[in-house]
């Protein structure tokens, strides 16, 4: 059967229900067995909203604070404007890839086998998810303009209302855009285009102002008619392609709805479960089927270590994602030193041990399953060694390619940072499996798992410590 | 009118070419068995001919109308069991299989007989969580019996089943083509091809 495309015979058979009334039926079978009221759902709407707000006003009111200080403040205006207008491109594009992935628009497995599968119409089953998610995503964005806004220091009412305008107007435009995209033939480019085109856009800009700043040039910051544009542009837009997203929406095909219903369930049950892998070995499965077949070659003859360090090479030659966030890296270490050259030092070793990570693949896939060892076969020990030359070189070179705009520190503390970074990385990647039969301390602000947070900062834990070391010691 | 033609239809992973230029017809009231090694492409033409994957290539049609997922006389003309079927946790076996009877706009008064036929009498009001894997099983294949069909997809309809739901299935097969239904699956089980198969689709030979 094929995707979604022209034609317009998608009205329901006769005596289907409509897809209110199905939907009706569906959640009045469910609550018979699954007794969860309006209060639970508040209460949850409730917790969601306390914890936005606390969390996000203490995130932006401390970077205020820290930008607006002596040492935070001590970078050139227009430089960190620029910088911050193409990490905002580069976030748009993932954050684009992002609603790409799940969905945005989806269906359960089970809503998709007993319910949306049936001839009801399409349009009526996805408006009201759609509605909803408008309202959530348009609502984040407005969030969003308003902190960068307040933490840019254009905190009058007028300022707060035209971020608020941008920012709301801009993410409903692109949730409707994803939506469009969603129902538009397999074969259409612009889509994967506008990702590619944003993320890009972000690296030329920052590529561009790093060098601008190490050739001495100074950069204007444009006055406020750019917000007042966004504006301008962005609330049309979004009005425009809301209309043309709710049209679209009997064209979203079982393919788009389905697919995107994977992704969504393992990020929530990795994040419920606080165990990133889940998600993670969704995110591989999806991505080497992608890639569906390669050129095997043999392993040149040698040792355990030598054959399992080639294979290790080779799957990084077929990842070339993961050597291109590496470099990524780098340029948001040359970027943070330019913006904000007081946490440079800081940034460093978050960015080696961030940039090392994505090389450690290999190390966390044989660690992770005991049936790869088996098969390998040798001890754990040597297994892990071989797997962990790959990250440790990455590290190495990470940090020399950016020691021109790391921390000011003598050489031997760079020595022992890197092999920091290294130790941290392969904590992290020989994770084990979570255990959540830990023990929990009773302290003064409550019941706290100290188990399961150690299982989940394992690795970060050394960052954290090599952090602190390199604050004192540089 | 054949009730399936698939014309032309790819669909590539990567530069994995699965499905490479099938082409069929499935005639109403005929059965024809998709037959191939593992990984020869069954379970995903299977997939592209019901919506559930978007083939790079080719055209399926029903009842000589172009196919489209999105389109509901499509959706009420093809039942299908596939591997990709869930259930809802909170609701018991006679739940779904009403639900799925009103979805379709049709009476409920189906659901009693094919659960017996089935045999899920005694697990009508079990949670989808308390089923055998052969108890979901046949749920799944329920769920293609209690709606209207003119054109039947089944991907192994014969894993986890015992004899004499083999048995079973055989026979609802046979009288799914008596009444004129057109069915499209896939099987390994040589004996259920034998007794049934009008026609066999190899791929990937």
């Amino acid at each position: 059967m094929t995707s979604a495309a022209t034609p317009d015979r998608t009205a329901a058979p006769p005596d289907v229900p409509t897809a209110r009334q199905l939907r009706a039926r569906l959640r009045r079978a469910r609550r018979r067995h699954h007794h969860r009221g309006l209060g639970d759902l508040l209460t949850d709407v409730y917790l969601v909203v306390l914890f936005v707000a606390m969390y996000g006003w203490a995130l932006v009111s401390d970077l205020r604070a820290y930008l607006g200080s002596p040492a935070g403040g001590a970078a050139d205006p227009g430089e960190r404007y620029w910088i911050a207008v193409a990490a905002l491109l580069a976030v748009a594009g993932l954050g684009w890839r992002a609603l790409r992935a799940v969905g945005p628009l989806l269906v359960s497995a089970a809503a998709q086998s007993w319910a949306a599968g049936a001839p009801v119409d399409r349009r009526g089953w996805l408006l009201p998810r759609f509605v909803v998610l408008l309202g959530a995503v348009g609502g984040g964005g407005a969030l969003l303009g308003v902190g960068l806004a307040f933490v840019a220091r254009a905190d009058g009412g007028g300022d707060l209302a035209v971020a608020a305008l941008a920012g709301g107007g801009w993410a409903t435009a692109a949730l409707a855009a994803a939506v469009l995209a969603q129902a538009s033939r397999v074969t259409a480019r612009w889509p994967r285009l506008l990702g590619a085109g944003l993320v890009v856009g972000g690296v030329l800009l920052t590529v561009g102002v790093v060098v601008s700043h190490f050739a001495g040039g100074r950069l204007g910051r444009p006055g406020a008619w750019l917000a007042g544009g966004a504006v301008v542009v962005g609330l049309p837009l979004a009005v425009v392609l809301t209309v043309r997203a709710v049209r679209a929406l009997p064209r979203v095909d079982r393919a788009a709805l389905t697919t995107g219903a994977q992704f969504a369930n393992a990020a929530a049950t990795a994040a419920v479960m606080l165990d990133p892998t889940l998600l993670a070995a969704v995110v591989e499965s999806r991505r080497w089927r992608g890639v569906g077949r390669v050129h095997s070659r043999r392993f040149r003859a040698g040792r355990r270590w030598w054959v399992l360090l080639q294979a290790e090479v080779r799957r990084l030659g077929r990842h070339p994602g993961a050597l291109a966030a590496w470099a990524a890296v780098i340029l948001v270490q040359y970027a943070v030193a330019v913006a904000v050259p007081s946490v440079a030092g800081s940034a460093q070793v978050v960015g080696a041990y961030l940039a090392a990570d994505r090389l450690a693949g290999g190390l966390r896939s044989v660690s992770r399953s005991p049936g790869l060892r088996r098969v390998l076969g040798g001890g754990d020990g040597g297994n892990q060694v071989a797997h962990v030359v790959v990250p440790a070189v990455g590290a190495a070179l990470w940090w020399l390619a950016t020691l021109p705009v790391g921390g000011a520190q003598p050489g031997w503390l760079d020595a022992i940072l890197v092999s920091g970074v290294v130790v941290a990385v392969h904590r992290a990647a020989t994770r084990r499996p979570m255990d959540y039969d830990t023990a929990v301390a009773d302290t003064p602000f409550g019941m706290i798992p100290v188990g399961l947070l150690s299982q989940v900062l394992r690795g970060l834990d050394v960052v954290a410590v090599l952090v602190v070391a390199q604050l004192v010691l540089s | 009118m054949d009730a399936l033609t698939v014309r032309g239809l790819c669909r590539r992973f990567g530069n994995l070419v699965v499905l490479d230029d099938v082409s069929f017809t499935v005639p109403a009231g005929r059965i024809a068995v998709v037959v191939g090694p593992n990984g020869s492409g069954k379970t995903t033409l299977l997939r592209c001919v019901v919506g559930a994957d978007r083939p790079d290539d080719g055209e399926v049609l029903v009842d000589g109308r172009r196919a489209y997922e999105t389109d509901a006389w499509v959706r009420s003309f093809v039942a299908a069991a596939l591997d990709d079927i869930d259930f809802f946790p909170d609701l018991s076996v006679v739940e779904h299989l009403e639900l799925l009877a009103y979805a379709h706009g049709g009476p409920v008064e189906p659901v009693a007989e094919v659960l017996t036929e089935l045999g899920l009498d005694r697990a009508r009001d079990q949670l989808p969580a308390t089923l055998s894997s052969g108890q979901r099983r046949r749920l799944a294949l329920a769920s293609c019996f209690v709606r209207p069909r003119r054109l039947l997809v089944l991907d192994e309809p014969e894993q986890r089943l015992d004899v004499r739901g083999r048995a079973w299935l055989a026979d609802r097969l046979r009288d799914e083509r008596a009444t004129g239904t057109a069915v499209l699956m896939a099987s390994h089980d040589a004996e259920l091809i034998d007794a049934v198969a009008d026609s066999r689709i190899e791929i990937g030979g």
